[in-house]
């Protein structure tokens, strides 16, 4: 456990949350993606799910993305008979993505990937201290 | 031959026990959104212990290779990680690690590291200086 396992530790929080915030955008950009036949699902809204990693090769604890869980069958229904996926009363199915939790979860996201981000700078920080008690 | 110093030794092993503890805590901020996940600490230990037995410790040390030894020096690198108990609050999926408490302690940590690579730096420049004489 030294500084350098604890910048690995840092950068693999940032991927986890980058993980995070590519599947949040997805959920925005296909908040409006509905089926093209009556009986195909819209996309579905997704949600990722960390986990807490031991690497072993420096026996220290990351994270990474557990799995990114697929919210079947969520859906609302819109009317418009004339989109090519409606059913015979002229509704659509459209995902439930609310664009508001959306954003709030992406800012969370954010904020967690700028506290790695400022650990890695103390670490950084600490070790370059460390070196610059050679230069005396 | 610096190493002979108790003082030296003293913020060696502080500067080594602030690195685990900043590694420790760098993993409770990469693991702030893993459910189930507790934040963890590591134990304090008693530093002015170490630097009185350093300070005043016999001329001979018996040789310890084992840490279960006794009698041997006292070492400040040896620390276990622990789970924090009281924390600040936890999340209602199992989590509780709140970037706030964890920043704030590694700014302690990251401040506590400046002071003693300052104090070894001093240290070293005074020997330098009475070697120079």
């Amino acid at each position: 456990m030294d500084i350098l396992s604890a910048m690995d530790i840092s950068a693999s929080g940032m991927k986890a949350q980058g993980a995070r915030i590519r599947v949040i955008s997805q959920n925005i950009a296909n908040a409006d993606t509905a089926a093209n036949t009556p009986n195909a699902m819209p996309y579905q809204r997704k949600t990722v799910v960390f986990k807490n990693v031991l690497d072993r090769a420096s026996d220290v604890e990351k994270v990474e993305v557990s799995k990114i869980k697929q919210n079947q069958g969520d859906f609302r229904l819109k009317f418009m008979p004339s989109h090519p996926g409606a059913d015979e009363n002229g509704y659509i199915k459209i995902p439930k993505v609310n664009t508001l939790i959306e954003t709030t979860d992406m800012r969370e996201a954010q904020r967690s990937y700028e506290a790695n981000l400022g650990m890695m700078q103390l670490s950084k920080g600490m070790l370059s201290r460390t070196i610059g008690l050679l230069e005396q | 031959m610096l190493e002979n110093i108790g003082l030296m030794k003293g913020i060696g092993g502080k500067m080594n026990w602030l690195q685990q503890r900043q590694t420790v805590l760098t993993g409770n901020i990469a693991n702030a959104d893993t459910p189930n996940y507790q934040a963890h600490d590591i134990q304090k230990p008693d530093f002015g212990a170490v630097m009185s037995k350093a300070a005043n410790r016999p001329r001979i040390n018996q040789l310890s290779t084992n840490s279960a030894h006794i009698g041997g020096e006292r070492k400040v690198g040896e620390v276990d990680t622990r789970k924090t108990k009281d924390v600040y609050e936890a999340a209602p999926v199992g989590n509780s690690v709140v970037l706030e408490e964890q920043l704030i302690k590694a700014q302690k940590t990251s401040t506590d590291y400046n002071l003693m690579t300052n104090l070894y730096r001093k240290n070293v420049g005074m020997i330098k200086f009475i070697v120079s004489k």
